[in-house]
């Protein structure tokens, strides 16, 4: 039986993180999504794995290649144009025949991934609390009878979890599947149609998380620390000060006075300190380097990024290359305290959060001083000038002074 | 269900605007009003758009050539002669029911949704209005349309047509007759359907907008413009004020000193200042140059214009090209103006300025005024007449 | 240019092979096929535009395969010319772009050996070569076949002997191969193949590509296996269409009001009064003490202009040379900077010449139109005219925008040198920026130029005259002419034309005279009437505001006043469509002339 990830998407609402990089390539902890669930799907047992790409995949394929550093098995399938789940794995056709489907961009565990393998046709449900903001799936006596649009008042809190288990009887209904009204093929259509005719079970989850706009990934980043081995390889000097779980990469140098409170996790060769607060659920991606005076906190900060001088960065994603000026800030929380907004792709978002910093995009370079205001989306390569003052959002390529 | 969009007209009351440009595709924040047309009904579901062109058709098909939302096939009405007669050049492409609209009027998704999803075989859009008499006045019985009175003398009834119908394919039949007749307008070919008893059910369309003359596009760019997106592009130099929800596109430069007050839409290559100040509901087009000093309120400004400093727009329409040099000054008033024989008083009217003119450094031109496309003004002087097409002022 | 594609993989090889030659139609057509081995080799072709093929063809099964949209260079254009073309012994499918030149006398030897031919094609002795060096290996008798060509080709071949490869060959037409997962992909652009990947490897001259559906080998000329790099491409590609206008030359010359500002996109600040270049080209421009230019056709001409305009405003000396002569003569100082100009950024000749000047040790800068051409690849540095896709054979906007480049450029080299200050390039930046406008004024007065036109269809030949920048520009006036409506046109220096030419003139030669408002006026007044008084009819195109011109010529035709070197533009235009409407008037083919292709990728 062989594991099907859909990495095609390119994941319009996580921009700016996205558009260098597939959803799936986002990091959680210093591993990509896809990682997590690749992880789990080996643990699981899975040992053959079929990558459905398209946007930049690229990067999907140079980070995972041909899944000899996890030996396993991984080939590709490009699916060209994004025309919905049912396209995707309707790809799969010349390759497999006995499979399960992983949405690449929902984190699966590995216990739900074993009991999906062991029963066919399956459909992974997952009971959650605000059921309207998915697709609700009728069930009746464990058969999965019909998965519903989304609807302003769910009729029950089971929702489609994005997990599934075919084997080729489905590529009938897929190429049986026409356009859904918003102008794609969707699984979930063809599952309908199958369901008419045969039993599919539907299997409840016991762990389910997906991540639709960036600040899920701070959430998803929490969540998954209780995941993680504390491990101290670097050096860490004497008068640094770790507390509870903290995870250290090798040739990592954390300085003096540097005083970091778990759970963190740090990658490889960066420069930490001195002097530094790094607070609880942040994750430093490899080559960053954390300076002195600096204040971290709940925040992700991808590959090769530079918080070198005088910063401080709460509740915040930055992307890859960048650098933020001395005394450069991102303000986290409104002075009124309300509920934080954006705007993401041009459209205003409440994202419900009290505390929010900014999202930032790779290659973003903010001058000495600047100020970045709550909920601020700043896209990639934009450059931020000395003493500038930054909000809501601001496009690629842009420069602000 | 397929739709059918008239978008053959000339629009003769929005010259010099429309002497480049067919009716459809006058901007309304950067967008031709006819993409606002597409878009609402391709959300609404309708993914095949027949588009019936004929004035200046090269513009609609090269500016809509990778439009992707809907499927659109272009049919061509040769001779404008009325709306049913457009109507009739889509005969071949329609199969069942269809719904038919105006390509110039701006309607909200919502709307067309409910046309769409109504069970009756004849539907009709309608609409509230304060000052029906200019248009088509529909008289309902019981939520069924009784009489469509073309722009009456006098004031009476509510609502009017909005000119949206959705019609069976049968219509083709009365049209056909009628039209051997001479008999063009669609509102006719409906109330003869009325005549023959036949039931046309009328919903109320939530938000439509028509234009007809020039100042129509400030109005109903100000509505629009809150619909655009907000983010910042291009280079936003230091000491630059920006406020509330503001469009700037890539490649553009606010150079330092301006003062922007949202909502305002800056198009793409702009370079604005420094000092300058924009207010809402301005829309700017691509590739104009505003130069320092300058104080541009509710107006729209299309592309590669040129306005130099020290000059001042309120409410106030400037088309493509068109270059302005220092000191302008447009008076603000509240001008009469004689539309078809009547009289008209406009609130607040700026000037209204065609593409490709040359207008020199200190020109005064009255409130309400017109100024045709590739005109050329010398410095200094005071415009108190429109003035056609081409023409010089010396 | 034709456009081919070839397809090995997992997918239905029919439908990726027609959305690839649909991407490729930007470079015209006038038949299409494909052919697809499946459980034998089916071959599917026919007259017309490539969505007639997708109407018309059966489903062909099979998952390699290859494609070809043909753009008529030798025999007419009918099903039997059309590719993909096939061995006598149907087992062997090619699909040819490029020109082969010794092709009469290989079709002879064939046909003494017996072979029967189904075309009048120069591609179809390629598929009889092949199947006669054929002993099991096809990619051995591809190569022994090319060994007798001589000529240029871009050639994918199929055997249905051997269905799990594709063998790819180029020499001076463009190939790309496409590296995909679980298929790969060979095609004369990149465009064609963006969908499914975006690594490419570029194949060189003279090398064989063998390509598989998980595996790519290159072999270089002398047989060896190499390894290539892989390319990552990060650009977008849109379409062009016709979009309402009868022909693409004519809706190309209705561009330039746009392509004129997308010159400046980027460049020009007015604000700030400055021209800006990529850092590349700035650091290439800082220091040199002369310049070449090297080009072929249209471009030598906007070569010519851009002399003027190099010359005018800085003390640079320019050399203007043609691309072809450029080996022979080309100056190859090491402080010179060698600027070629070439809208396709492939013409072979001009590529030879621009690897050249590298090879001497030159700076080198190309002016092109295609992002992600060889030239582009070549030079040190580029500058785009950003024009969009040009698909009529004459060049129109690409000739415009070159000027406007050469214009920047010269500026700017005005500037490094503080030959002019920022005052004076404010003055040029406003003319520049009113260039639109002035285009569309011509643009609005384009009956009267078909009112002229009428008066020139019956000519046997027309001459066009102009002194200073008007000189190149009525040579380009002339060459557009003979381009695309056949009529015998030269254009000469208004100064020279009593050093011998007048010999030609006589009622039945009008003359074309650019006449502009300065210093050449007078002089060019005298012209026209030497010209008059030996009999032709004289048109000019002149300025709006010259009130003089009437009592000379016998038809103006105006461009919008303009007292700078830049109403070289609006007067192309009006050359442009003086051309286009009289080559209309005479029904000739006006987006393929005859014998002509887009981008001369032969030598």
């Amino acid at each position: 039986m062989k594991c099907v990830i859909l990495a095609a998407g390119e994941g319009k609402r996580m921009h700016p993180l996205t558009f260098t990089r597939p959803k799936v390539m986002l990091p959680i902890a210093n591993k990509p999504i896809l990682e997590w669930n690749l992880l789990n799907a080996i643990k699981a047992g899975i040992k053959e794995y079929i990558f459905v790409v398209a946007y930049r995949s690229e990067m999907v394929r140079n980070y995972f290649q041909d899944g000899k550093n996890w030996n396993i098995k991984i080939e590709y399938i490009n699916q060209g144009e994004a025309l919905g789940t049912a396209h995707a794995i309707g790809m799969v056709e010349k390759f497999a025949d006995d499979f399960i489907v992983l949405c690449g961009d929902t984190i699966f565990g590995k216990d739900d991934i074993k009991n999906i393998s062991n029963k066919k046709p399956s459909v992974g449900l997952f009971k959650i609390e605000n059921a309207n903001e998915y697709g609700i799936v009728e069930t009746k006596e464990g058969n999965v009878i019909k998965i519903c649009e989304k609807m302003d008042n769910p009729f029950s809190n089971v929702i489609n979890a994005g997990i599934y288990h075919f084997d080729k009887k489905i590529f009938d209904y897929i190429k049986k599947t026409k356009k859904s009204p918003r102008g794609e093929y969707e699984i979930t259509d063809s599952i309908n149609m199958m369901a008419k005719e045969k039993n599919i079970s539907g299997i409840f989850l016991n762990n389910w998380r997906d991540v639709v706009y960036p600040w899920h990934l701070l959430d998803a980043n929490k969540e998954i620390f209780n995941k993680i081995n504390k491990k101290v390889n670097g050096t860490v000097e004497k008068n640094a000060t770790l507390v509870g779980d903290v995870t250290i990469g090798k040739n990592t140098v954390v300085k003096n006075g540097s005083y970091i409170e778990g759970p963190v996790l740090i990658g490889e060769d960066c420069k930490i300190g001195p002097n530094c607060y790094i607070r609880p659920y942040t994750s430093i991606g490899n080559g960053c380097h954390i300076g002195n005076a600096c204040e971290v906190k709940n925040s992700i900060i991808f590959n090769n990024s530079n918080v070198p001088h005088q910063n401080y960065v709460g509740d915040s994603i930055i992307g890859e290359n960048c650098n933020l000026g001395s005394g450069c800030k991102i303000a986290n929380l409104r002075l009124d305290k309300k509920e934080i907004a954006v705007i993401l792709n041009g459209k205003k978002i409440n994202t419900k959060r009290k505390k929010l910093g900014a999202i930032i995009g790779d290659n973003v370079q903010t001058g000495i001083n600047s100020v970045i205001n709550t909920g601020s989306i700043i896209g990639n390569n934009v450059f931020i000038g000395p003493g500038a003052t930054v909000k809501k959002q601001i496009e690629p390529n842009s420069i602000i002074f | 269900m397929k739709a059918v969009i008239l978008a053959a007209g000339e629009g003769k009351r929005l010259r010099p605007y429309t002497e480049t440009l067919p009716k459809v595709m006058l901007p309304i924040v950067n967008k031709p009003i006819l993409e606002y047309v597409l878009d609402a009904v391709s959300k609404s579901g309708i993914d095949e758009i027949i588009v019936v062109v004929g004035y200046k058709k090269e513009v609609i098909l090269e500016y809509f050539k990778d439009y992707k939302k809907a499927k659109i096939t272009y049919v061509e009405q040769d001779k404008q002669l009325g709306t049913a007669h457009a109507l009739l050049q889509a005969k071949k492409q329609l199969k069942d029911s269809f719904i038919v609209l105006a390509g110039d009027n701006i309607i909200d998704q919502e709307s067309i949704s409910k046309l769409i999803n109504d069970e009756s075989k004849y539907n009709i859009l309608i609409k509230k209005h304060p000052h029906p008499s200019k248009y088509g006045v529909v008289f309902l019985e019981k939520n069924k349309l009784k009489e469509i009175v073309e722009k009456p003398k006098e004031e009476m009834g509510n609502f009017i047509s909005t000119g949206i119908y959705k019609l069976p394919k049968t219509v083709f039949k009365i049209i056909d007759d009628l039209a051997s007749q001479g008999v063009y307008a669609l509102s006719t070919i409906i109330q003869s359907l009325v005549d023959q008893n036949q039931e046309i059910n009328t919903i109320i369309a939530k938000s439509w907008m028509d234009i007809v003359y020039p100042w129509d596009l400030i109005k109903v760019n100000e509505k629009m413009i809150h619909e655009y997106s907000s983010s910042i592009s291009g280079t936003i130099e230091k000491g630059v004020t920006i406020k509330g929800d503001v469009f700037v596109g890539k490649d553009t430069t606010i150079y330092s000193g301006c003062y922007i007050v949202g909502p305002v839409v800056i198009g793409q290559g702009c370079e604005i200042g420094p000092n300058t100040c924009i207010f809402p509901s301005t829309t700017i087009g691509d590739n104009s140059v505003i130069n320092p000093f300058s104080l541009i309120q509710n107006s729209i400004i299309m592309n590669e214009v040129h306005i130099g400093s020290h000059s001042r727009f309120i409410n106030s329409i400037i088309g493509r090209g068109t270059i302005i040099e220092e000191h302008f000054s447009s008076i603000t008033g509240t001008p009469t103006v004689e539309i078809e024989g009547e009289f008209k008083k406009l609130k607040n009217m700026g000037v209204m300025i065609g593409d490709d003119c040359n207008i020199k450094s200190h020109v005064v031109i009255d409130s309400g005024k017109i100024i045709g496309r590739n005109c050329k003004i010398d410095s200094m002087k005071k415009i108190i007449d429109n003035i056609p097409s081409n023409s010089k002022v010396m | 240019m034709c456009g081919i594609i070839g397809y090995n993989g997992f997918r239905n090889a029919d439908n990726v092979l027609i959305e690839g030659l649909k991407r490729l139609e930007y470079r015209g057509y006038d038949s299409a096929g494909i052919g697809v081995i499946g459980k034998n080799l089916k071959v599917f072709k026919e007259v017309g535009e490539i969505s007639k093929l997708e109407k018309d063809i059966p489903k062909l099964d099979g998952t390699i395969g290859i494609g070809h949209t043909r753009w008529a260079t030798h025999g007419g254009v009918n099903k039997e010319n059309a590719h993909p073309h096939l061995s006598g012994n149907k087992k062997i499918a090619i699909i040819h772009n490029g020109i082969i030149e010794n092709f009469k006398k290989l079709r002879e030897n064939l046909e003494k050996q017996g072979v029967k031919f189904q075309s009048q094609t120069d591609t179809e002795v390629i598929a009889h070569l092949i199947e006669k060096s054929y002993t099991g290996n096809i990619q051995d008798a591809v190569v022994s076949a090319l060994k007798k060509i001589q000529g240029s080709y871009a050639l994918l071949v199929i055997s249905s002997d051997e269905p799990d490869k594709i063998i790819g060959a180029r020499k001076e037409s463009p190939l790309v191969i496409g590296v995909g997962d679980n298929e790969n992909f060979l095609a004369s652009d990149i465009p064609a193949l963006l969908k499914y990947t975006n690594r490419v490897v570029y194949l060189d001259d003279g090398e064989i590509c063998v390509l598989e559906k998980n595996n790519i080998k290159i072999f270089n000329d002398k047989n060896r296996e190499i390894k290539k790099e892989e390319n990552l491409i990060k650009w977008d590609f849109k379409d062009a269409e016709k979009s309402g206008f009868s022909h693409f030359m004519l809706k190309e010359i209705y561009d330039q009001p746009d392509t004129v500002h997308k010159v400046f996109l980027g460049r020009v600040s007015e604000i700030e009064r400055t021209i800006k270049f990529p850092d590349k080209v700035e650091n290439l421009i800082e220091n040199i003490n002369s310049i070449s230019i090297v080009a072929c056709g249209t471009s030598y001409y906007s070569g010519l202009v851009g002399k003027y305009f190099i010359e005018k405003y800085t003390d640079l000396p320019v050399n203007v040379e043609l691309s072809s002569e450029y080996r022979y003569f080309g100056s190859k100082n090491k402080d010179s900077l060698v600027v070629c100009i070439s809208q396709s950024g492939e013409t072979a000749d001009t590529l030879a010449a621009l690897k050249e000047a590298k090879n001497s040790g030159c700076k080198t800068l190309v002016i092109t139109n295609a992002i992600g051409s060889t030239a582009t690849r070549v030079a040190d540095a580029y500058i785009l005219t950003q024009s969009g896709p040009e698909i009529g054979v004459a060049a129109t906007k690409t000739f415009t925008s070159q000027i406007l480049v050469l214009f920047l450029l010269s500026l700017k080299l005005a500037l490094i040198d503080n030959m002019i200050g920022a005052d004076r390039l404010y003055d040029y930046i406003l003319h520049l920026k009113e260039l639109s406008r002035k285009v569309r004024q011509v643009l609005e007065r384009n009956q009267e130029i078909i009112d002229v036109a009428k008066k020139l269809v019956d000519s046997n030949s027309i001459f066009f005259i102009g002194r200073g920048i008007n000189f190149p520009i009525s040579l380009e006036g002339a060459l557009k002419l003979k381009e695309i409506s056949y009529l015998h046109a030269e254009g000469f220096a208004a100064g020279e034309l009593k050093h011998g030419p007048f010999a030609l003139l006589t009622k039945n030669t009008p003359v074309v005279a650019i006449i502009t408002n300065d210093s050449t006026y007078d002089k060019m007044i005298a012209n026209i009437g030497e010209v008059k008084a030996r009999g032709p009819q004289v048109i000019a195109i002149a300025d709006e505001n010259d009130n003089e011109i009437e009592k000379h010529a016998d038809f103006v035709l105006r461009f919008p006043n303009n007292s700078s070197a830049l109403s070289c533009i609006p007067i192309s235009v009006i050359l442009q469509l003086l051309a286009y409407h009289v080559a209309n008037l005479k029904g000739c083919s006006i987006d393929k002339p005859r014998n002509l292709a887009k981008s001369v990728t032969v030598e």
